[in-house]
């Protein structure tokens, strides 16, 4: 194995991390704070480290430290202990795997040998994604059945039907996609997106079959057990559903697996239907060729933007105690905020003097998209937040009514639609 | 490195299929079921049958045994509820007993059959490009039969559930 394969394989297995793992704290961070400002209110924003306080953010290390730190109690009602602490963990380790055959960068190219950009080089991405998203669900049922609880039971039974339900419409909106794009490799997928509709129209999954775009986001957040198809553990009726029973760390883990599925079904999204890592109108081969017109794009507009922001940081970061350490945070955030533009700015301004070669430019192309492809999960995680901030939840016959009655059938006749139009126009 | 892969897995489904037999509680022979079929899945994967261990978790291990499932703990069953069974190990043992006879016919069966090579085939053998060309090229007729099949149990279906329900 040479260096340059290790370091690749590396670089994708830490990004699947942080995609995942690491944006666990940043998701419960938008979550609570966008619930704040939905409901007219600010959300949690006080907890700091030596005065840094980042909006909020530091308030969810302290919620994770908490649920480290609690008692581990199991009730003396529980029986089946092993499938009680294992249910946890297969919610957890479904969820995390699901994130592994994402696409985060178009194909690399160095010297000659080209290298795909997902954590698990495999060419059936999709089909591993829909393994997983079914095996999910056990970890609710079981969690549910071992409780050993009438609420739990009732918790773990509805986020089974529920799934069975939705995982049909959610293969079928699939099905469609595939008439369309003709693979199941998730890179193949994003790469036909590059392309335009009559030379200005971004080919983007969306925008070609706007019925599955919708069908399929639909079934993702009834997948997910997110707003408005949270029956599986609605409070208001069965306590806290599967997890009723479930503290510390255990419950932790639950709450982490699921913002972790939310983030995997964010991502799949964007890589099914809104262009996964590409900029739109900017595919790889015109990024490659106009890669200096980038650089130089790049370094005017981020110090622009970065003064605006500091600006506004300046305006509204204010504690109104006097000599409070938190009155400190703003200075901080403005030399990050520095430090992070000559960061990158001089070595473009380097690359731009000196020449960058072949390999320079494919890596900052791989850079950049990986960069939007985030930006791109963030926007998607925020929409999920947002509508669970929105709407009610169904009940349970309204659930099933809109999975077999409506979207179910809307499902069978756009697979049979895109079939005629693909056959009639021959795509 | 295949070998040992593949003995871990093997008595994965062996064990496997053996709880599933054995556990007296229902959710536990469901869950053992779950350990075997995800371990035949595996096996597939060895044998460069990506497509094939894909299907197998998707369609068994993630669809079927999620209804079976949610059957088992709809029905609540506790343990009073369960069947006494005071000759269990017993009954097990002579069952296998008699069946050895059965097992050495086999194993001879295996022994005359005509040398192969036994090797894993290619990487292009059983991805979803070549088994779909096969599929559609080669078995078009069966494949339609197949599905007529299935449609016919699942109108069968929806009618015996709508009697049930009308007559009361």
């Amino acid at each position: 194995m040479s260096g340059v394969l290790i370091s690749v394989v590396v670089f994708n297995i830490v990004m699947a991390l942080v995609v995942s793992l690491v944006f666990v704290p940043v998701l419960v961070w938008m979550e609570r704070r966008v619930a704040g400002f939905i409901q007219d209110r600010l959300g949690p924003n006080r907890c700091h480290i030596g005065g840094v306080r980042l909006g909020g953010l530091v308030q969810s290390f302290a919620d994770m430290l908490k649920l480290v730190f609690k008692e581990d109690f199991r009730p003396g009602a529980v029986k089946e202990k092993m499938i009680f602490t294992l249910s946890p963990v297969i919610v957890f380790v479904t969820a995390y795997l699901s994130f592994m055959v994402i696409p985060f960068a178009d194909d690399l190219r160095i010297d000659g040998k080209t290298y795909m950009m997902q954590a698990l080089p495999i060419d059936f991405g999709l089909l591993w994604i829909l393994a997983f998203a079914g095996l999910g669900v056990y970890g609710l049922m079981l969690g549910g059945w071992a409780s050993n609880n009438k609420y739990s039971l009732l918790g773990g039974i509805r986020a089974a039907a529920q799934v069975i339900s939705y995982e049909a419409v959610m293969g079928l909106s699939l099905i469609s996609m595939l008439i369309v794009y003709g693979s199941i490799h998730l890179g193949d997928m994003v790469r036909f997106q590059g392309q335009l509709i009559w030379g200005f129209i971004p080919a983007w999954g969306i925008i070609i079959q706007p019925v599955a775009g919708i069908l399929f986001i639909i079934t993702a957040f009834a997948e997910t057990n997110r707003a408005p198809f949270d029956i599986a553990e609605g409070e208001s009726e069965i306590v806290g559903g599967f997890h009723t029973e479930y503290s510390a760390m255990r419950f932790g883990l639950f709450f982490v697996g699921e913002y972790i599925a939310m983030g995997a079904a964010s991502a799949l999204i964007v890589t099914l239907f809104f262009g996964g890592y590409q900029i739109p109108w900017l595919n790889t081969t015109v990024l490659k060729d106009h890669i200096e017109m980038i650089f130089i794009a790049i370094i005017i507009i981020l110090p622009i933007t970065s003064y605006i922001f500091a600006r506004w940081i300046k305006k509204n970061n204010v504690w109104l105690e006097e000599g409070d350490v938190r009155n400190k945070e703003t200075r901080w955030l403005i030399i990050g905020l520095i430090g992070i533009n000559v960061l990158v700015v001089l070595p473009l301004v380097v690359f731009l003097l000196f020449g960058i070669g072949e390999n320079g430019t494919n890596i900052s192309v791989v850079l950049l998209q990986v960069m939007t492809f985030i930006i791109k999960l963030l926007m998607m995680n925020f929409f999920f937040i947002w509508v669970r901030w929105t709407l009610v939840r169904f009940r349970y016959d309204q659930l099933q009514n809109l999975a077999w009655k409506v979207l179910l059938p809307i499902a069978i006749i756009n697979v049979f639609l895109t079939g005629i139009f693909v056959v009639v126009l021959g795509v | 490195m295949v070998d040992i892969v593949f003995i871990v897995l093997a008595l994965f489904a062996i064990f496997g299929g053996l709880g599933m037999i054995l556990f007296a509680q229902p959710i536990y022979c469901a869950l053992s079921l779950i350990v075997c079929l995800v371990a035949l899945g595996g096996i597939f994967a060895l044998l460069s049958a990506p497509f094939l261990f894909m299907v197998q978790i998707i369609l068994y291990a993630g669809a079927i045994i999620t209804l079976l499932l949610f059957i088992i703990m709809f029905l609540n069953i506790k343990d009073v509820n369960l069947p006494d069974e005071p000759n269990k190990v017993t009954t097990i043992f002579v069952g296998a007993a008699l069946l050895i006879p059965f097992n050495i016919l086999i194993l001879k069966a295996f022994s005359t059959l005509p040398n192969k090579p036994m090797h894993i085939l290619g990487k292009d053998f059983g991805s979803i490009h070549s088994f779909g060309i096969e599929l559609f090229r080669g078995w078009l007729v069966p494949f339609e039969l197949i599905s007529i099949l299935l449609l016919a149990a699942l109108v069968g279906a929806v009618v015996y559930a709508r009697k049930g329900s009308v007559d009361g």
